[in-house]
């Protein structure tokens, strides 16, 4: 019995390193600039703000690093949640008539979105020193840090996926949701230049928590918050949890959906 | 005394659908509490049937009257409702035209990627894709070439070839193979008769005639989520012609 589940478990790896390999395949096939693209859309973003904000927000010490230590990651966010909620719609046919594990096709447009980054962080790494970034010991959380934020944005794309099979309307509605979501977190700002009595507003947002996290190690050079840390791991967990738990009990229809 | 391959008793299968008109959240809001968004739309009712190892089966019937939806429960896609199914092997399906193709992909990484959704293991497929592209009898040029600039016929040569690859113990068509060429189809019934021999199930939806008289051992005629025939491929095949020239009348 142990050398069957040994086997199947090999399976189930090897179909998400396939439909991760895929994804990251299709994204680039027809393109002429390649991975490039990944790099291009935050660059945009970056000299918008640079551009725009710099000189609103004078009090933020080197705001282009300050911004792009957010916008990297918020960049992965979209990306991950879209190519997640997709994943499950483009692949309608394979489940309608093979019996496969469906939770590995989000699994594997998660991991190929991580891989994205991860291969982007090279040159952005590169921009940050030049940004006036600085490496210590603890930039080493950068690394738990990414899968903690990992996790969150997966269990919460897995949740939008499977819902999305049953209403289209998920895919249009977090499509115009993810700019305000954008502006509601500390990306382009700071968040104590929020008035206090809206400062609890933009805690409402989760990925308040995961900024100030990636922030800490890569733009202040400190140890996380606590209080902070605490809240990030919460929301991953439960997201997680109700991620996969939702898509569990909705996959069950999907066939009859597509 | 005969193997079962598969043993299906009162099976009932049936799909959720949305309610008319219900398809957008707007709907589901105002509508909730009042009524389900979903409503049961049974496809399959009580269905009894046996099949037996190393049987090639000929599914008939008319549209939509359950095949293919019969097909997708054996092979685990669809759950059913009520009643019994015991499947007994691996099961290798060709339920459509090129399911699982990535057109963007070359045929030869399309040989992977399918391999890998029907379960097979990177062994087993480092072992057969030579073999598979072999039997597929695409060039060189072909299998490096993106799967979308394919033939259909070029295609069902992949997907049949992936298929048939290692000897599946249940193999389950259903009408993929209707656009090969005539060489490739001839080839197609050979190895679909090797596999019969070798003491594999197969189950074959088509509405050609000529094809299910050619390959099959029985035959059964669905209607309406039922068996309602099942008996011999002469005697399934006439029932099937006389019942559509009367519904044409």
């Amino acid at each position: 019995m142990g050398v069957k589940e040994e086997e199947e478990s090999g399976q189930f790896f090897n179909l998400v390193y396939t439909l991760a390999v895929k994804t990251l395949k299709l994204k680039y096939k027809n393109s002429l600039l390649g991975f490039m693209w990944s790099m291009i859309n935050p660059l945009m973003y970056l000299l918008i703000f640079t551009f725009v904000f710099s000189n609103v927000f004078v009090g933020i010490d080197r705001y282009p690093l300050y911004a792009l230590t957010g916008i990297v990651f918020w960049s992965f966010f979209s990306t991950s949640t879209i190519q997640v909620i997709e994943s499950i719609i483009n692949s309608s046919g394979v489940m309608k008539s093979m019996n496969v594990t469906k939770i590995a096709f989000p699994i594997g447009a998660q991991l190929s979105a991580l891989f994205s980054l991860l291969l982007t962080m090279v040159p952005f790494l590169i921009l940050m020193f030049i940004f006036g970034l600085q490496i210590g010991w603890e930039s080493l959380l950068f690394f738990p840090i990414l899968i903690l934020f990992a996790c969150f944005t997966f269990g919460l794309s897995l949740f939008l996926s499977a819902l999305n099979v049953y209403f289209r309307d998920v895919q249009l509605a977090w499509t115009s949701l993810l700019p305000a979501i954008f502006y509601s977190a500390p990306i382009a700002f700071a968040s104590n230049l929020i008035p206090a009595k809206y400062a609890w507003l933009i805690k409402l947002n989760p990925l308040y928590y995961f900024i100030n996290l990636l922030r800490d190690v890569l733009y202040h050079n400190r140890l996380p918050d606590l209080q902070n840390t605490l809240i990030a791991i919460v929301i991953s967990a439960i997201s997680l949890v109700v991620g996969v738990f939702i898509f569990r009990r909705l996959e069950k229809g999907f066939v009859s959906q597509f | 005394m005969k193997e079962i391959a598969i043993k299906a008793v009162g099976l009932d299968v049936s799909f959720m659908v949305q309610r008319q008109g219900i398809n957008n959240i707007k709907d589901f809001i105002l509508t909730m509490g009042v009524k389900s968004p979903f409503e049961k739309k049974q496809v399959l009712r009580d269905l009894d049937l046996t099949i037996y190892k190393g049987e090639c089966l000929g599914i008939l019937g008319k549209n939509g009257s359950g095949k293919s939806t019969f097909l997708r429960t054996i092979a685990g896609v669809m759950e059913p409702d009520k009643g019994t199914l015991e499947v007994n092997g691996k099961i290798a399906p060709l339920m459509a035209l090129g399911v699982g193709l990535e057109p963007e992909l070359s045929g030869y990484e399309n040989i992977k990627l399918v391999a890998v959704l029907m379960g097979m293991g990177k062994k087993e497929i480092k072992e057969s894709i030579n073999k598979i592209i072999e039997f597929s009898e695409l060039s060189e040029e072909a299998i490096a070439m993106q799967v979308k600039r394919y033939s259909s016929g070029m295609m069902s040569r992949l997907a049949f070839s992936i298929a048939v690859a290692t000897d599946p113990e249940i193999l389950i068509i259903d009408e993929a193979l209707a656009v090969g060429d005539l060489g490739f189809r001839k080839k197609c019934a050979q190895r679909i008769n090797e596999i019969k021999e070798s003491g594999s199930t197969i189950l074959y939806v088509s509405h050609h005639l000529a094809e299910i008289k050619n390959i099959c051992t029985r035959a059964i005629f669905l209607e309406g989520g039922k068996v309602k025939q099942e008996g011999s491929v002469e005697e399934i095949c006439d029932l099937y012609e006389s019942t559509l020239v009367k519904k044409k009348k």
